[in-house]
């Protein structure tokens, strides 16, 4: 249109200043994101010192204490004791490292080999594409769920140690190898739009390596997409992880995570004691909460045009 | 700032009642920076078998007036002055629903760039006579006949065949034929061509334009050509209004604006349309280009808008707004030095404020 | 559109082996790593080495190549393939028919996607569309809220608190209520009632399609902006149409091409969901054999299932390409 000029200002001022800046600005002035940017900072904290929290481990857990009513700050049990005498915010505490850390390890590398293989796929086409997308098409074929359901029953078995990272690496690696593939459609997509540009055909015209092109010039074209998807995945493996802990195939034991705690309580909601549900649940709700608000702001800092 | 009186200045043509006329339009933008004013007091009038071109550059307000025109104000934008009368009518001050309904039935407008403007999931078929499906309850079948009847209108080959397909199965004239079709489909008394051919090859411009030229001599219809091409306007135009940020500067029979323009930004467009006369003389002379950039609507020079590209330009354009007058019979102009630019002569400095 | 068709069926027939050599490359493993599946069929009594012989016989376990870490074991998947061409899906470890299984649980999983089907269309176009209608307004606003908090409870914590928490109390006053013989109370029923599979779907359903419906919400109303703000929608006002004529026939309907394609992405998401669903609210449909399946370890029957719900995906997404060809005319020949 021709006079669409009228409307052009406000566009070519958002274009003076760098994108990464605008996103900050328009993120900084929401004031829920930043309730839930402190949210996600205390449970990162809790994870990383969960002794800072609670002194009483969770693994004491006397028989005759069972079912103790939470008993507020400053009690032996704040949140009370669950079904077997643990204290609820004991193994709350402790429950955060491993849920955590999968969420993290889990998006990071799925984030990896997604952004990877769409950027080849994108950039090299030919066979290359071919072998990804059918690679796609196949690990979508299986929800996640159900894949994990199988795998981590296939694998109930096998002994992996306690460490760290033993207790979530079965998890980790199923939620990965299913779990790449958003990423690298995205990315694949605005690859292909992006090698198109003009810059980039000039930049390829100058001499520029593939390397160059892909990380300088397409990468960052791809990035904004997949950065609003970040927080929501992190929520979804999240919760992913407190399914499979229910069923008893998330994190091993002696580990515990709240998607095993949530499985204990929820046999005691009718029973008398529903904080032995209800404390996991809330941590979990809100973690999830903070997650999505932190992924909706995302999601318009980086894309303007759909916003409010 | 603009000049109220301009409602009653004289109209360089006025033998028959207008079918349309236009008369102090003014269209505001709300943007982040405040309000724009994109149309402030356009005046302009169309008769039945008559074709009008509004020439200007991109965000002289030419397609925004055609579009509130036609109700097609996007939201953040708002007529805030003026009447559009459609035989007698004002259509600015009905209601939105009964505006729309004086759409495609009494006015129709012509887009441009057919392939946006044209819904992609829907048969040509369709789009050519959804409207009077529609309002008018026509069935299928006389839907179907009068589709068919409108693309042989347009001279598209083979419409029996090609009221089926949809519009990306069909090159750019062709769309462009289809667009004009389907703003034909409910007989309007007055089309807005708002740059018709601007996506299009040039020899499929001139046919484009030949067909429009054609059919509206054929019905008699009122035609308003939007354009930024003064060139294009010379075959097709009865008369020219030359828009410049938001204003008419120059309002004229097509013959005598060419022979002498009366504004110096007339004067400039005038002269850098490529001539094959000049290459016939074989002097290789070098294309006159205006110099500068349209202004921003945010940001409107004082005085005399053209004022800082305008080559006679003198202390009295940077402080006062010319109003739009006549320095000779059916010509308007909004120049201080109306007469001397008519008369290719330089302005007498000096300042006498006639 | 003939070919067009035939050529995705046979794509996705490709696919489909490839998925089903995946499961089986990963069964493999597991059993190659983690010893004796057979061994599952005795639960904790020990068995002698001719009984578990003999179960290994009978699930197809007995060949070498599952005791060679490392060896793809193809003999044993091409044999497989042979079995599920001849619709023998095997047995679970009490010797019940796959098939069979999944035969009688499959409608009420059917009955279970109907109405998260609906409440995902329902919720996703009302509130997208006035969403995308009334931009910046209020409205816009609250619907925005409103699918963040949807967001903010997955699946498995809604149906938790419900079923533990809000369905009992419910289902006591809806029979105090209504009477006992009534409607109401089996809507609120905690557990699946095989008598009135209606009724009892009814709410774990709408929980499902809740939970996946902020995404719709989302997409419709940024594919309605995007309509809303295309030549074509201004073209169709110039004409004079009346604006509901226009939002249904321009807007939403243009906007329905990027919908339908996330029916088709998200259906498998909604297939774990189901999973979900049906084990926590006890619904005995694919998901719920399925949960069962992974409690007890019946592996085969859990391959079982996985490999004819992955059939399934492979069909939706089939269907969800020839609809998504049907709807937008620029791709049908491609």
């Amino acid at each position: 249109m021709s006079d669409a000029a009228a409307s052009a200002p406000p566009a070519a001022r958002t274009a003076a200043s760098s994108p990464v800046a605008e996103a900050w600005r328009t993120l900084r002035r929401r004031p829920d994101t930043v309730i839930a940017a402190v949210v996600l900072l205390f449970f990162a904290v809790m994870a990383a010192f969960p002794r800072l929290f609670t002194s009483t481990s969770p693994r004491t857990c006397p028989i005759r204490e069972a079912r103790t009513a939470p008993q507020g700050w400053g009690g032996d049990h704040p949140l009370g004791t669950d079904a077997l005498g643990c204290d609820v915010l004991a193994t709350l505490v402790h429950g955060v490292r491993p849920s955590l850390l999968l969420a993290v390890v889990v998006v990071g590398i799925s984030l990896l080999i997604g952004v990877t293989l769409g950027l080849l796929a994108g950039y090299y086409l030919g066979w290359v594409d071919y072998l990804v997308s059918r690679a796609v098409e196949v690990f979508l074929v299986v929800p996640l769920l159900l894949a994990a359901l199988l795998v981590l029953s296939l694998f109930k078995g096998v002994d992996l140690g306690a460490g760290t990272f033993n207790v979530i690496l079965l998890p980790a690696v199923v939620l990965i190898l299913f779990g790449w593939m958003p990423y690298a459609r995205y990315v694949r997509a605005s690859t292909l739009e992006a090698k198109n540009l003009d810059y980039v055909t000039a930049a390829r015209s100058l001499g520029a390596s593939d390397v160059r092109i892909m990380t300088r010039h397409v990468l960052p074209n791809a990035i904004g997409t997949v950065t609003a998807l970040l927080p929501t995945s992190v929520a979804g493996v999240i919760s992913a992880e407190a399914v499979l802990s229910f069923l008893g195939i998330g994190v091993r034991p002696p580990a515990t995570s709240w998607g095993i705690q949530i499985e204990q309580g929820s046999q005691w909601v009718l029973g008398g004691a529903p904080h032995i549900l209800l404390a996991p649940l809330a941590c979990l709700v809100a973690t999830v909460l903070a997650l999505v608000v932190l992924g909706d702001a995302l999601r318009d800092a980086l894309d303007p045009r759909l916003a409010a | 700032m603009s000049a109220p009186s301009q409602a009653a200045a004289p109209q360089p043509v006025a033998e028959e009642t207008p079918l349309l006329e236009v008369t102090d339009l003014a269209v505001e933008f709300r943007t982040a920076e405040g309000t724009v004013r994109a149309v402030d007091g356009l005046s302009y009038r169309v008769e039945a078998g008559r074709t009008l071109a509004i020439v200007g550059e991109s965000g002289s307000g030419k397609s925004v007036s055609s579009l509130a025109v036609m109700g097609l104000l996007p939201p953040t934008a708002r007529v805030t002055r003026g009447s559009a009368r459609l035989a007698g009518t004002d259509l600015l001050a009905l209601r939105p629903r009964q505006h729309r309904a004086y759409c495609g039935e009494r006015v129709a407008m012509v887009f441009q760039d057919a392939l946006a403007a044209l819904n992609p999931v829907h048969t040509v078929g369709y789009q050519l006579t959804e409207a009077l499906r529609a309002r008018r309850g026509l069935s299928r079948a006389d839907a179907r006949a009068r589709a068919i009847e409108l693309l042989d209108l347009v001279k598209v080959p083979n419409a029996r065949a090609r009221v089926k397909e949809y519009p990306h199965q069909f090159s750019g004239g062709m769309r462009q034929r289809v667009m004009i079709a389907s703003a034909l489909a409910m007989d309007p008394e007055v089309l807005i061509a708002d740059e018709p051919t601007t996506a299009l090859d040039v020899t499929v411009q001139a046919q484009v334009l030949q067909l429009l030229a054609e059919i509206q001599a054929e019905r008699r219809m009122g035609l308003v050509l939007i354009t930024h091409d003064l060139g294009v306007v010379a075959g097709v135009a009865d008369d020219v209004t030359v828009m410049y940020a938001g204003r008419a500067v120059e309002q004229a029979p097509v013959g005598p604006l060419y022979a002498a323009p009366a504004h110096p930004y007339t004067r400039a467009l005038l002269r850098s349309i490529p001539s094959t006369a000049g290459a016939d003389r074989g002097t290789r002379r070098r294309l006159p280009v205006i110099p500068g950039r349209p202004p921003s609507p945010a940001a409107r020079p004082s005085g005399c808008p053209f004022h800082p590209r305008c080559d006679v330009a003198q202390d009295l354009c940077r402080t006062e707004v010319p109003p739009l007058t006549g320095p000779a019979p059916a010509r308007l102009s909004a120049c201080h030095f109306a007469a001397d630019v008519l008369a290719n002569r330089p302005p007498e400095t000096g300042g006498t404020h006639e | 559109m003939g070919r067009y068709i035939l050529r995705r069926a046979v794509q996705a027939v490709g696919t489909l082996l490839l998925v089903m050599l995946l499961l089986h490359l990963l069964t493999t493993v597991a059993i190659q790593l983690n010893g004796n599946p057979a061994q599952a069929f005795f639960g904790d009594k020990v068995a002698t080495p001719a009984q578990i012989a003999a179960v290994e016989e009978r699930f197809d376990l007995d060949d070498p190549c599952y005791d060679q870490v490392g060896n793809p074991c193809l003999g044993p998947f091409v044999e497989r393939l042979g079995q599920y061409a001849q619709g023998d899906f095997g047995t679970n470890l009490r010797g019940r028919e796959v098939a069979d299984i999944v035969a009688t649980a499959a409608p009420n999983t059917l009955r279970l996607f109907c109405i998260v089907l609906v409440t995902w269309l329902a919720l996703g176009m009302v509130l997208g569309s006035v969403a995308a209608r009334w931009r910046g307004s209020a409205g816009d606003h609250g619907i925005r809220l409103t699918s963040v908090l949807i967001d903010a409870f997955p699946v498995f914590v809604l149906l938790i608190v419900y079923r533990y928490v809000v369905a009992v109390p419910l289902h006591g006053w809806a029979e105090d209520t209504f009477g006992a013989d009534s409607w109401p109370p089996y809507w609120f029923k905690p557990s699946f009632d095989p008598d009135h599979p209606w009724a009892t779907v009814l709410v774990p359903g709408i929980l499902l399609g809740l939970a996946g419906s902020a995404a719709f919400i989302r997409l419709v109303r940024a594919s309605q902006l995007e309509s809303y703000q295309g030549d074509h929608v201004r073209t169709a006002r110039s004409k004079g149409l009346v604006e509901r004529h226009v939002v249904v026939h321009h807007v939403v309907r243009n906007s329905s091409v990027p919908v339908v394609t996330a029916v088709g992405l998200t259906f498998a998401e909604a297939l774990g969901g189901a999973v979900i669903t049906e084990g926590l609210m006890n619904i005995y449909g694919m998901g719920g054999v399925l949960w069962g399946a992974v409690r007890d370890d019946d592996v085969s029957l859990v391959l079982g299932v996985v490999t004819l719900l992955a059939a399934v995906t492979v069909v939706v997404m089939i269907v969800v390409d020839i609809a998504y060809a049907l709807l937008d005319p620029r791709i049908r020949y491609e």
